[in-house]
Parts: structure tokens; C-alpha cells; sequence
């Protein structure tokens, strides 16, 4: 039995050394261990409830400050064993007691949000077919935005004009603003299908296409030209088969076996990245293996549990090494916060329910294996991480949000479930899957400010999107044609020479990096949206940008009618009359390339230009 | 502790952060866990960091031990220092030769001689650069931010017209190493607006400052006055969110008024006056020094000053290391005692923390720490020395490292911690892991070591996982 004394004591010499404890790494797992069975979601003996910081505040089991006056502390150390916490076990060690004593002492660190209670909603792993609502034909997505807008008593958002749709659709599918020609010619088409048509036109543009969603996929499988690990044989790229399969248009569930059990030339996915020397446990390439596959193809993040059980769902340490041991030359030893726990691992998937992965297995058996279970159709999850990571991308936020915790509740599980079987019974195919979207009215419409964000989000319409770098710098050096004269990036691009040098393939610059193209040394799945003031800095006086500038403005001075060439290209409409009367300002009687430089600069800084809307 | 106690911390910290957050209640942007975190009271403003990339030899620098001056013949177990003691302004504390000028300010700092790192079984520079100046060793699952970004978020702009976080002497490109070092040269998930100002020259720095080269002041105005123009025509309204636009042209004014402030003066270091200049020297460091102390007198929060790593320059002797110390200490001794006295002179010593660090220390026969496995990377393998560039501190070690700091209310005229009088000179006393030493810099600057941002629903921390603890008793 310890005595008060002896814990007082214990809490003095903790106090001394530590600074405050941690409510995450020290408390957590003793509350989990020996309390939550009895005391946590829906089970509350003796009415004690320790759900969250407030519920256990009300139960006046806890005087904030004071641990020995306090219940829940005295009852670990009671004496008579009926009395005693937990019941029908060991008491706890006494450097648990201590930790709890001082938490309370503390006044109850809780972490923010955090609740014992399970989601009572749980995300569903097999597809599903979806009965659309409404009347037969039209799109799919028109139908179960309809009767959503209805059940949510949301006005539907406004149908955009022409030249809006293809400045919208001609960035979103292939990073391109749509040429003044090509403006012209859709604007004046009355074609009663058009943008059908259109939208078919864009999509067999291979190449554009697959420089354009480089970009994307560069940023999800940490795929670069350059970047850490490289220095030291740490890393490989993958770009030549990437690039080619984005080409191809390659099925996506055979996209992922590709990735999962690869070919020379795609094994720099799971290779991941080394640097020189010894590695944390927690991040060494089985590992990474484990964290990338969940949060790129399934959308789970298995960070906290590739150190400890997660605290933030339902991951625990043996998950995390159950598909690390995957690709590991032998079982793994489990680690906890970087220490040998003496357990070893086998081979595991995630989605434990899809089936085993046979201990006999060698290694590349188990990579076959896990291609395998990874794209059985009764893996509804691959299907729907990317069909809402596409919608995220065209819409401007994602059906279900954040776009890596999948098993949050979607806006509309309907329009979840229809695009993921969708795309499930159609051959993975994620033309397919855009097509449909930007087919759609809903996609077709004026973007809104949602009214309601987080857990009460609302869809009202598509909201606007900030240009990658990728794109603002694609339109910069069209409109000012600077692009460099070669790509950086090993892929095969028929008629190399009259193509367009684009943003996406060559190795990232100031400016780039300024604009937010990320390292590549974790997986960026969403780019910050906002323009900041170091970024602003760049755009005022930057060398790179200034000399686009420069060079654009030579350019227009040599141009006819610049005030509407340059509205149509960079902003794809004609300038209104005031536009046009302001611009005639700037640029004055004689046009020089100052006046032109700085005319430019204007209408590339403008919210219009830089955002897609 | 009682209820009205914390709820006072509680809303002094939530009133601090207010400048910082306010830019980034965003979309995406991380949450701060640690409203309920108790900040300690801050000693300091801003700090510069004078950072000695490559790798600063302690028993060269501030730790001298058995010295062996240069002979044909000398075995290297027999040397220690190569550089003989010199006394400082501290009675009890020595220095080496060629710090004559900083071992005369030495009455102003504390100097620390335990500062370790972990040897990570293999020295790569950048990858403990990394480490010493994110706290945290990579890869990391999430992007971690740069020691100068964490001031920058957590604190704010001290002076709206100045970047918090400005970097001097480091290029990014066109230097070995350099996509590990553009890895942590970055605000990291707290994204690009607390990342790092890049100065590489001091002697340009006007430039970034400035409308582009060629823009006369008048026309920078009037580009500007277009710009609102062809905004308020009503344009506006049909693009991006109300916030995002709001941000944007937000930034836009931030910046359009960095150009065009009058700070922008302190970038220019023509406008010195040439006595004051010279006593800094011609050297790319010293006029970094120079500027730190211009930038820190108008408002910028954190300051990194470095010589510069590069590959097997500088700090980073795999050979010659005598010589080339040499001749670095000629060019820093002086600044840096500059910077102190200027600093003091004009007051402001006493709330600017300055800490004179490096990623480790080096040896003349351990690679990493004693017994470690990490690959010997000297130049020439030999027991007795017969050039003179055998002669110097050519291999990386972890065991034990100087630390220098003035002002931010560190005791002056103070040693923490020591390390063995004879080889292996590993930390004995006080040992100050990389997470300590932050907790400490952190604590001058009114941090708790424990802060931490919400970052795909996890917490992640000032200082690796929150267990940094400062070393108190440098603080006077």
C-alpha cells in the first residue's frame, strides 16, 4: 500500500524536475488504461463520466489545485480494496498516482477538444449504390445537389456565364488560361452543347493534362527534381512513370498497385526518404511507408500511432506497425515514443476486415498482396479519398473535410457514395470522375462564401480558389512569354520543342517556393490559400517576377489594343468602359515599357487574376 | 494554483498572441493547443543568433584544453587545442587566441560548455542544422518550423513595417547541402508568412526593401495608385472569398508599405556612419552584424547572422582546420564584440537576447561522440602530424559544445556546465540537450517550452514533444 506521504513525496520531486504534465503523453494513457472501460463513452459507474474535462469538473470528484482533497485521487490510494480504484486490479504504480495528482494539482490540462465519446457515425468501408433523387436524366450530381439544396432550404448558386466556365474548366483540368482565340471562338459558338463538348476537348489534351496534375500528384507522393535524401542516394524519383501514367490516363486502382508493389520505376514511393544516419523509429522508411499509404490513398492519419496509440482516432501503435511490417525485410520490432517494446509485428492492412496478409509471405508476396487488398472493390475507401480529393480540388473544399481524415462525416454521404461507385464501376477512371463534376450545374455556378464552416458546413456552391504557383506562373509566362527554355523534370513529351515549358516540371524556384509549391519532404495534400505578406514582397520587387515583368512588358508595348488583349488573356472577359479609360491612363499617350510594366503588374496582382472563381 | 491566477495568464497570452493570430485565423491555419499554457514572463524582445555553420571547434573557440602548438612530429592524441588560452574579462575564464576582443565583453554574457547533440550514427551538417534549428531531427512527418518562425508566430511583429523573422548570410542556392537547408529555412506548417526573410548579402539588403531596381519612388506610388484604382472599380466583389481577397490585398498594403517605410533605412548600410561601420569590419559576417544590430534598433523580433555553411568551408574543417580558423576568428572577433558594446551602449543589451551557437563541436580524434559508429570523414587519416594541414579539429563531435549568450537577463560574467579536462572532452557537468538549450532561448524569450499548434489534430510542440526544459540557472 503506498502511503499519502510517499506520493506527496514523489509529486515534490516531479514537480522539481518536470514543468507542467502533459495531458496527451502522460496522462492519457493511464486514464485509458485503467479508468475509460468503467468511466468513459456511455459507461458511467457510480456516475463518474471522464468524457471530457467539463463532465469530470461536474462530478465534483476533482478540487482543482488540490489533489489530496480530491476523490479521484484518493480512491487510487484508499486502503480498504472495496473503496479502492480501480476495482479488481492491481493498484496503480506509484508514479501513475503522481501523474494524476499533479494533473490535478495543475488544474486539469485537458486536450482541446478531445472527448472519450466515439463518433456515433462511422464511415462506411464497402461502396454503395445511391438511388438519385429526382427526376431520370441530367447529371447525377445535379440531382443529389437538388434534393440537398432543398432538404437545406439553400438557394442554388447562380449559373456562371460562357467565358467564366472556360477560364474556370480550362484551369481546373489543365492549369491553362484559355487562349483569346479560343475565347473568342467558344464565347461566339451556339453550339447547344458546347460545354460539353468543350469540357470532352480539354480532357483529351494528354499532355497538358498531365503536366498540369504533376502538380498534384508531385505534392501527394512527394515525387521532386530535387529536394532532401537525394544527396545521399536517399531517394528516387518516380516522375518518368508518374508522368507517363497521367498521359495514359492509367486506371487508378492500377495507378496504386503500381505504387504499392512497383516496377523500377515506380519504387521510389515506398523507398521514401533517408537522410544520412541513424533515424527516429518512428520515421524510419517502413514507417513512412505505414503514414503515406493511409493518409494518400485512405485518407487516415497514422502519425500518432506510429509513436503511441493515438489519441486523436482509433489507430493504435500495432496498426501503424502492421503495415509498416509490410514492405520491412523482417517482423518489426514495435517501438513506443522511440523506445523498444520487445513485441514484434506482422504484416497487417489497415482495413483489418478486407483480410489477412499470410505470415509465410515473402516480401514482394506481401506487396502483391497488399495492391491486392488495397484495391478489392470491397475497399470503398480508396475510391472515395480520391473522388473527394478531385472534388475538393474542382469545388474548393472537399465533400468530406479534412481531405486526409476520411472518416469524418461527409457533407453528403449520396454524393460520396454515387462518385465513388461511380468511379469503382467504371474502371477507376479519374477523367471520368472530372468529367462528371465539371459537367455538373452545380460545378457550372457562381462561387459563395459558405456561411456555416466546420462541423455545421453547409454546401451552397463552389467557393473560389487561390491559383497553385504552378498556375499563376503558367498564366505569367504565357501572358508575358518569359517560360524558360527547358523542363527539368525526365518524362517523355512528344514534339518536346513547340511545347510550352511548364511551371509543374521544372525544379522549384524563390518565387515558386514563395508561392507556396511546398518541399516535398511531407505529403502536402491542400495548399495554404493566402497570399502573405513575404509572398506579396516577392510579387512587389522579387528579381524573378520583376524580369518577367520586364520582358512581358517589351511585349505588349509591340501589341495593338493592349488594354483588351490584356483583359482577355489574363482575365478572359473585355474590360469595361472605366477599365479601359484607367488603363489608357496608365499606360499613356506613348506607351513605354515602364507604363506597360506597370499595367501589367497591376492586372497580375488583381484578386480577379490570381483566383479561380 | 487558483482559478482568477490562470484565467489572468490565460488572457495576457490570448492579448500577446493577438498580433501574431490575427493574420492567420485562416483557413487551415494551425489552432494553438496552448492557450492554457502558462508563458513565462519574457526577459527579452528579439533575439539575433549568430550562427557558426560547419561546425565551431570548441577546444579552438570558447574551450580551450591541453595546447600543442605546431610541429613535425606531433602526435595528434597529444593535442587538445591548437590554439593556447587567452584570459578573458571573467577571472577563471579562458578563451582562445584570436578572441581577444569577445574575451573583453565576456563580463556581459554567460557562456555555456555542455551543449550536446545526439551523433545520429552518421554526420550529415545540414540534417543537425536542421535539427539544432527546428528542435526537431528529420525526416519529420510534418514540415517543422524554423526556431526564428516559431518567434515570429507566437510573439508577432514587434514593428508592423518589419519582417519578424529576417535571415542574413545563408544562400540557399548555388551552395552544397542546399535542398537540406531550403528543408529548414522555412516557417514550415505555420506556412510562409512567419517564414524567413533572405538577406544572403548584408551589403544588398537595402535591395529587397526597395521598389525593383529602376523604379523611381514616385513610380512605385503611382503603380500602387493604378492598382487601387483598378480594384475599386468594382472589381473586386466578383473574385475569391470576402476573406481571401480581404488577406490578399491585406498583404499587398503590408507589403506595398515595407517599400516604401522609412525602416527601409535600417537595411541600408551606407547610411552608417563610417566610424561606427568600420568598427565592424569588411567581412560578409561583420556586415551582417552591423545590419542585425540596424534591424534589431528598428523592431525585427529574430535575427540569424550566420558565416555561412558551405560544404567544407569555414566552420567545417575536415583539414588545415588551424589555419583556416585563423583567419575566421580574425574576421568575427571583432563584430561580435562590436555588436555587444553597440547593443549596450544604446540600452538594449538587456532586452535582446543574443546567443552565439553552432550545430556541434569538433575534435582532433573522436568522429560524433565516444564509441559512436558514425564514419570518420577527416581528410587525412594520420596519428602524427607532419604538414600543417594535419593540424586542426578535422572530426565532427556531438559530446560537447560551446554556447555563448548576451543580454535577455542571462547572468554576465557566468560559466554553465564544463566539459572533461582531458580527452574524450565530453560534457560533465550540466549536460544541455538540443530540446534544453531551445527551452532556455524559448524562456528568455517569454516561450514556454511546452507551446504547441494544432497541426492535422495533433499537437506539436516549441521543443520536441514538449519535454525541453530550461537551464534556469543561467538567468539572473
Amino acid at each position: 500500500m503506498i502511503l499519502k506521504a510517499q506520493i506527496a513525496f514523489l509529486i515534490a520531486v516531479t514537480s522539481f524536475v518536470s514543468a507542467k504534465v502533459d495531458f496527451a503523453h502522460e496522462v492519457l494513457p493511464i486514464l485509458k488504461e485503467n479508468c475509460a472501460k468503467c468511466h468513459t463513452n456511455g459507461k458511467y459507474k457510480g456516475g463518474l463520466s471522464l468524457d471530457t474535462r467539463e463532465a469530470l469538473l461536474e462530478s465534483e470528484t476533482v478540487e482543482l489545485g488540490d489533489s489530496q482533497d480530491s476523490l479521484l485521487i484518493q480512491v487510487l490510494t484508499a486502503k480498504d480494496e472495496d473503496e479502492r480504484m480501480p476495482h479488481d486490479a492491481d493498484p496503480l504504480p506509484a508514479d501513475s498516482i503522481a501523474t494524476l495528482a499533479k494533473w490535478v494539482n495543475e488544474g486539469l490540462a485537458w486536450e482541446k477538444g478531445f472527448t472519450f465519446k466515439k463518433k456515433t457515425w462511422r464511415a462506411p468501408l464497402g461502396l454503395k449504390k445511391v438511388d438519385l433523387p429526382g427526376p431520370e436524366g441530367g447529371n447525377p450530381i445535379d440531382r443529389i445537389a437538388a434534393a440537398y439544396f432543398q432538404k437545406n432550404r439553400v438557394q442554388p448558386p447562380a449559373p456562371i456565364p460562357d467565358a467564366r466556365f472556360l477560364r474556370r474548366v480550362s484551369l481546373d483540368l489543365v492549369g491553362l488560361l484559355p487562349s483569346k482565340s479560343e475565347l473568342e471562338k467558344f464565347e461566339t459558338s451556339d453550339r447547344g452543347v458546347k460545354r460539353a463538348a468543350k469540357i470532352k476537348q480539354i480532357l483529351s489534351r494528354d499532355l497538358d493534362y498531365a503536366d498540369h496534375w504533376m502538380t498534384f500528384w508531385n505534392d501527394l507522393l512527394r515525387n521532386d527534381y530535387a529536394g532532401t535524401g537525394f544527396i545521399d542516394g536517399g531517394r528516387r524519383q518516380i516522375t518518368g512513370w508518374l508522368y507517363l501514367s497521367l498521359k495514359e490516363n492509367k486506371p487508378y486502382d492500377q495507378f496504386v498497385r503500381e505504387l504499392l508493389n512497383p516496377t523500377a520505376e515506380s519504387e521510389g514511393f515506398i523507398k521514401g526518404i533517408k537522410w544520412r544516419g541513424n533515424v527516429n523509429a518512428s520515421q524510419v522508411p517502413e514507417i513512412q511507408f505505414a503514414q503515406n499509404v493511409s493518409q494518400i490513398f485512405f485518407g487516415e492519419n497514422m502519425k500518432c500511432a506510429s509513436c503511441h496509440d493515438s489519441f486523436i482516432n482509433n489507430w493504435k501503435l500495432e496498426d501503424a506497425y502492421g503495415m509498416a511490417a509490410i514492405i520491412a525485410g523482417k517482423p518489426l520490432e514495435m517501438y513506443r515514443c522511440d523506445k523498444p517494446t520487445g513485441e514484434k509485428m506482422d504484416a497487417k492492412f489497415l482495413f483489418n476486415e478486407l483480410g489477412p496478409i499470410d505470415k509465410s509471405l515473402s516480401r514482394d508476396g506481401r506487396l502483391k498482396r497488399v495492391a491486392e487488398l488495397a484495391t478489392t472493390e470491397e475497399n470503398g475507401r480508396l475510391a472515395r479519398t480520391i473522388v473527394n480529393r478531385l472534388w475538393a480540388r474542382l469545388m474548393g473544399r472537399g465533400l468530406v473535410e479534412p481531405v486526409d481524415m476520411m472518416s469524418n462525416r461527409p457533407w453528403s454521404e449520396d454524393m460520396l457514395d454515387y462518385l465513388a461507385w461511380d468511379f469503382a464501376k467504371n474502371g477507376y477512371d479519374l477523367k471520368r470522375t472530372l468529367s462528371i463534376i465539371v459537367s455538373s450545374r452545380t460545378y457550372q455556378s457562381a462561387t459563395v462564401i459558405a456561411s456555416k464552416s466546420g462541423e455545421s458546413f453547409v454546401f451552397e456552391g463552389p467557393s473560389a480558389k487561390r491559383m497553385t504557383a504552378e498556375q499563376f506562373i503558367d498564366a505569367v509566362w504565357g501572358i508575358t512569354e518569359t517560360a524558360p527554355g527547358k523542363i527539368d523534370a525526365k518524362v517523355e513529351r512528344e514534339s518536346e520543342k513547340a511545347r510550352a515549358v511548364r511551371a509543374s516540371l521544372v525544379k522549384s524556384t524563390l518565387l515558386m517556393r514563395a508561392l507556396g509549391r511546398p518541399n516535398r519532404e511531407q505529403v502536402v495534400t491542400t495548399r495554404p490559400a493566402d497570399l502573405t505578406t513575404l509572398q506579396a514582397l516577392e510579387l512587389n520587387n522579387g528579381r524573378e517576377f520583376v524580369n518577367y515583368l520586364n520582358r512581358g512588358a517589351a511585349k505588349l508595348v509591340a501589341k495593338k489594343e493592349r488594354v483588351e488583349t490584356l483583359y482577355l488573356e489574363a482575365l478572359s472577359r473585355l474590360p469595361s468602359s472605366l477599365e479601359k479609360q484607367v488603363g489608357h491612363e496608365i499606360l499613356g499617350a506613348r506607351v513605354t515599357p515602364e507604363s506597360a510594366a506597370d499595367f501589367l503588374w497591376a492586372i497580375l496582382m488583381l484578386p480577379e487574376f490570381q483566383f479561380i472563381n | 494554483m487558483s482559478k482568477a491566477l490562470e484565467f489572468e495568464n490565460r488572457r495576457d497570452f490570448l492579448k500577446k498572441l493577438g498580433t501574431a493570430s490575427a493574420a492567420t485565423l485562416s483557413m487551415g491555419a494551425p489552432r494553438s493547443f496552448s492557450d492554457e499554457i502558462e508563458q513565462p514572463e519574457a526577459k527579452a524582445d528579439c533575439c539575433i543568433l549568430l550562427w557558426m555553420g560547419g561546425g565551431m571547434a570548441a577546444p579552438d573557440t570558447f574551450d580551450p584544453k591541453h595546447y600543442e602548438p605546431f610541429r613535425k612530429g606531433l602526435k595528434v592524441s597529444d593535442v587538445g587545442s591548437t590554439f593556447p588560452a587567452i584570459p578573458t574579462s571573467v577571472s577563471g575564464i579562458n578563451f582562445t587566441e584570436g578572441f581577444e576582443e569577445v574575451a573583453k565583453v565576456m563580463d556581459k554574457g554567460t557562456l555555456i560548455r555542455s551543449a550536446v547533440q545526439p551523433d545520429l550514427g552518421h554526420i550529415l551538417h545540414s540534417r543537425h542544422q536542421y535539427h539544432w534549428h527546428t528542435g526537431y531531427v528529420p525526416p519529420q512527418t510534418v514540415a517543422a518550423p524554423h526556431i526564428g518562425a516559431w518567434m515570429a508566430k507566437v510573439l508577432g511583429q514587434r514593428n508592423e513595417a518589419m519582417p519578424a523573422f529576417i535571415d542574413i548570410g545563408q544562400r540557399l542556392e548555388g551552395v552544397g547541402e542546399k535542398e537540406e537547408l531550403k528543408a529548414f529555412h522555412t516557417g514550415g506548417f505555420f506556412g510562409s508568412e512567419f517564414g524567413p526573410f533572405l538577406l544572403p548579402y548584408p551589403d544588398q539588403a537595402i535591395g529587397a526593401v526597395q521598389p525593383p531596381k529602376g523604379m523611381t519612388p514616385g513610380r512605385f506610388t503611382n503603380r500602387y495608385k493604378i492598382y487601387k484604382k483598378l480594384i475599386s472599380e468594382g472589381l473586386v466583389g466578383r473574385s475569391g472569398s470576402e476573406f481571401q481577397q480581404e488577406s490578399m490585398l491585406q498583404s499587398m498594403e503590408k507589403a506595398h508599405r515595407l517599400l516604401s517605410s522609412r525602416e527601409a533605412v535600417a537595411f541600408d548600410l551606407t547610411k552608417e556612419d563610417e566610424k561606427s561601420a568600420g568598427k565592424y569590419g569588411k567581412t560578409r559576417f561583420g556586415q551582417g552584424c552591423l545590419l542585425a544590430r540596424r534591424l534589431v534598433e528598428s523592431g525585427a523580433r529574430f535575427i540569424e547572422v550566420t558565416t555561412e555553411y558551405q560544404p567544407f568551408k569555414h566552420w567545417d574543417t575536415h583539414e588545415k582546420g588551424h589555419t583556416t580558423l585563423k583567419r575566421l576568428k580574425s574576421e568575427i572577433d571583432q563584430p561580435i564584440a562590436q555588436l555587444i558594446r553597440d547593443l549596450e551602449e544604446r540600452g538594449m543589451l538587456d532586452r535582446t537576447l543574443v546567443v552565439i551557437a553552432s550545430e556541434f563541436s569538433r575534435d582532433m580524434m573522436i568522429e560524433g561522440v565516444p564509441g559512436s559508429n558514425a564514419r570518420d570523414q577527416t581528410t587525412h587519416k594520420v596519428d602524427v602530424i607532419s604538414e600543417l594541414k594535419h593540424y586542426g579539429q578535422h572530426r565532427h563531435f556531438t559530446g560537447g559544445t560551446s554556447v555563448l549568450m548576451f543580454g535577455g537577463g542571462v547572468k554576465k560574467g557566468f560559466q554553465f556546465g564544463k566539459t572533461a579536462d582531458e580527452r574524450p572532452f565530453v560534457a560533465v557537468e550540466n549536460p544541455l540537450a538540443v530540446e534544453d538549450l531551445h527551452a532556455t532561448i524559448f524562456q528568455a524569450m517569454g516561450i514556454s517550452p511546452k507551446t504547441s499548434f494544432d497541426i492535422e489534430g495533433r499537437p506539436f510542440y516549441a521543443t520536441k514533444d514538449g519535454i525541453g526544459k530550461p537551464a534556469m540557472e543561467i538567468f539572473s
